[in-house]
């Protein structure tokens, strides 16, 4: 199939400098091309298509009401996804009391002398390159990253999946740059057997 | 030379290009003497990109329309 150019369609630089003039259908344009990532990460941080839905509103209405402050050094796509986090991080921080117990993180197991307990799976990135991802695969990684205590999946999600510094994530959560090293590695780890483990099978 | 345990330690720094030179050396060392770490290297490399794929999720179209039917109701109550 050829790449087919669409010059007709606008940059998220343009449609923002119309939602600023006041188009109302360049907002939503926006807020169309975003929506789905928004959702995406506000479903896996709070775990609930209801907050999910609640965090997207509020998430494009803030960015709506903030509109002129946006200078458009950063990307519209990055502020709105920040935006996103933050509203996350809220919503989990007022529900921290009803907090479910947390599991035990999974990783490798290694012996006194530093080695393996058990080898781990052979090599497997390259198939993990294939163009379709299998559909168990997704549910094994869904399923492992919802049973992530919540401290290391957001660290998880911010950096791995939304592509946020080290610093940004600083910035929103109050945390130490070591330490959120240190819960990215862990989930790594833990995401990691999961996957391990499926091709194993 | 580091045990398999502080190779796996040290990935994140590794990929993000973060180790000294000397720690480096070291993890190099054993990468060469053990397959099992290089194949551990490849896979915990490859977890987040798989990850990224796994967890991107769709609004559903009814919430979709729900938000634009909020975000209009509420503009016209506040322009920006």
């Amino acid at each position: 199939m050829h790449e087919v150019e669409t010059p007709t369609e606008p940059s998220d630089l343009e449609l923002l400098a119309q939602a600023q003039a006041g188009a109302m259908e360049a907002f939503e344009t926006l807020v169309e091309r975003h929506r789905d990532r928004v959702f995406g990460l506000a479903l896996r941080m709070t775990r609930s298509e209801a907050d999910a839905a609640e965090i997207t509103q509020e998430t494009f209405l803030a960015a709506y009401q903030h509109l002129a402050d946006f200078r458009g050094e950063a990307a519209f796509g990055s502020w709105v996804h920040r935006i996103a986090a933050n509203h996350s991080l809220m919503r989990l921080r007022h529900r921290r009391v009803v907090k479910a117990a947390e599991n035990e993180l999974t990783g490798p197991e290694f012996n006194e002398r530093g080695s393996y307990v058990e080898y781990p799976q052979g090599d497997w990135s390259r198939r993990a390159d294939e163009k379709a991802l299998d559909a168990e695969l997704g549910e094994a990684i869904r399923r492992a990253s919802d049973l992530l205590s919540e401290d290391y999946r957001q660290v998880f999600l911010l950096k791995d999946v939304e592509g946020l510094s080290y610093e940004e994530i600083a910035g929103i959560t109050g945390d130490s740059v070591p330490a959120i090293k240190s819960r990215l590695h862990r989930a790594r780890l833990a995401l990691r057997e999961a996957i391990d483990e499926f091709y194993k099978k | 030379m580091f045990s398999c345990k502080k190779s796996v330690d040290a990935l994140l720094d590794y990929l993000d290009g973060q180790m000294s030179a000397e720690e480096e050396k070291h993890l190099q060392e054993h990468l060469s003497a053990c397959p099992p770490c290089v194949d551990f290297l490849r896979t915990y490399k490859a977890t987040p990109s798989l990850c990224k794929r796994a967890l991107a999720a769709k609004m559903p179209s009814e919430l979709g329309q729900k938000l634009t039917d909020f975000l209009r109701s509420k503009a016209k109550k506040t322009s920006p």
